[in-house]
């Protein structure tokens, strides 16, 4: 396997590691509680870990939502 | 055909609403969404959707770069300068002028983005499509597949609400029939 | 720039019939029933809609997002027509 390969595959299972780790500790109740734009955008954070486009599902700037993030019990998994 | 599409508001919520959504990503390799169209949406079955396929890689954000929003400010203002043209609004004009541009497949059900193609002269090589054209195209490729081509245009129209001009409905089906006639 | 006047016109009036046509479906197939109880904003949002097939300026005069003013199309039994 190229070593472009080898890296490309050690990114993608330290990213599915985060993603368990932030479904794991995410607060689910307080997520399914959220009004639609605010649950779709933590749900699509929590699958990513991405927070510019999970604030912009949000309608919210990047500081707002790691708020929000905070309050929902995600982790910032880097 | 390019790989790539970008999606007005209009186009995207009336897709949606149709149970077979999701073959439009057997099309296209990425479809990209406007930002300003994210502040447009708020109910859960749209949003949802949306923000699920944004995180399977399927839709991509497009981030508007200021020349971009420049070139649509001026087409919405020439839009509604024209007499007998349907003004645009920001997320049409967005896509129209990343059309132009990048050569993105422009989806859009509006209208005003429609005639600006059809009477705009340094727009007339954007490739628009609606609903009707992404199913055409969907047919032809064997996504969709039916004995009665027309079926699937009516169950589109019946469970989104949405209504395909007959003119335009009755040509792409006669297409659809002549083209599957040659391959025969 | 836009195309000769000529040809223009043929496509204005081209699009001007479309546009009537759309208006007629969508009046044709409300539910005026439904639309006549709404409450003003909404009522006047749907009828606004139904003349001139603006859906975003509609879901402005409804106090809505457009996802929102398109289900209640939906609840009104209004196609869009395009």
């Amino acid at each position: 396997m190229s070593v472009m390969s080898n890296k490309i595959e050690k990114m993608r299972i330290l990213d599915l590691e985060a993603k368990e780790i932030r479904r794991r500790e995410a607060n689910w109740e307080f997520i399914e509680k959220q009004p639609p734009r605010l649950k779709a955008a933590l749900k699509y954070y929590v699958e990513t870990g991405d927070l510019y486009v999970a604030s912009r599902i949000a309608g919210m700037t990047i500081e707002e939502f790691n708020i929000l993030r905070i309050k929902a019990n995600i982790p910032n998994v880097v | 055909m390019s790989d790539f599409a970008i999606a007005d508001t209009c186009f995207l919520i009336d897709w949606s609403l149709w149970k077979k959504r999701d073959i439009i990503f057997q099309i296209f390799k990425t479809i990209f969404v406007p930002e300003a169209i994210l502040n447009e949406v708020k109910s859960e079955g749209v949003i949802s959707w949306i923000a699920e396929a944004l995180a399977q890689g399927k839709l991509s954000l497009f981030t508007e770069t200021s020349e971009i929003l420049e070139e649509a400010r001026s087409l919405i203002e020439r839009s509604r300068m024209t007499p007998g043209i349907r003004g645009v609004d920001l997320p049409e004009a967005i896509c129209l002028v990343v059309g132009k541009r990048r050569g993105y497949m422009v989806l859009t059900e509006n209208r005003g983005a429609l005639m600006i193609v059809n009477l705009f002269e340094e727009f007339s090589n954007v490739k628009v499509w609606r609903a009707l054209e992404v199913i055409a195209e969907a047919i032809r490729r064997g996504i969709l597949q039916t004995p009665h081509i027309e079926n699937i245009f009516m169950e589109y129209e019946v469970e989104t609400k949405h209504r395909f001009p007959r003119v335009d409905l009755d040509n792409v089906i006669r297409k659809l029939r002549e083209e599957a006639r040659e391959v025969a | 720039m836009i195309m000769s006047s000529e040809s223009l016109e043929k496509k204005l009036e081209k699009w001007r019939k479309l546009e009537e046509e759309a208006r007629e479906i969508r009046r044709r197939e409300a539910n005026w029933d439904f639309i006549e109880k709404q409450p003003p904003r909404l009522k006047a949002a749907l009828k606004y809609y139904i003349e001139f097939g603006d859906i975003r300026t509609a879901a402005k005069i409804a106090g809505l997002a457009i996802d929102e003013f398109r289900m209640l199309l939906l609840s009104a039994g209004i196609p869009t027509v395009v």
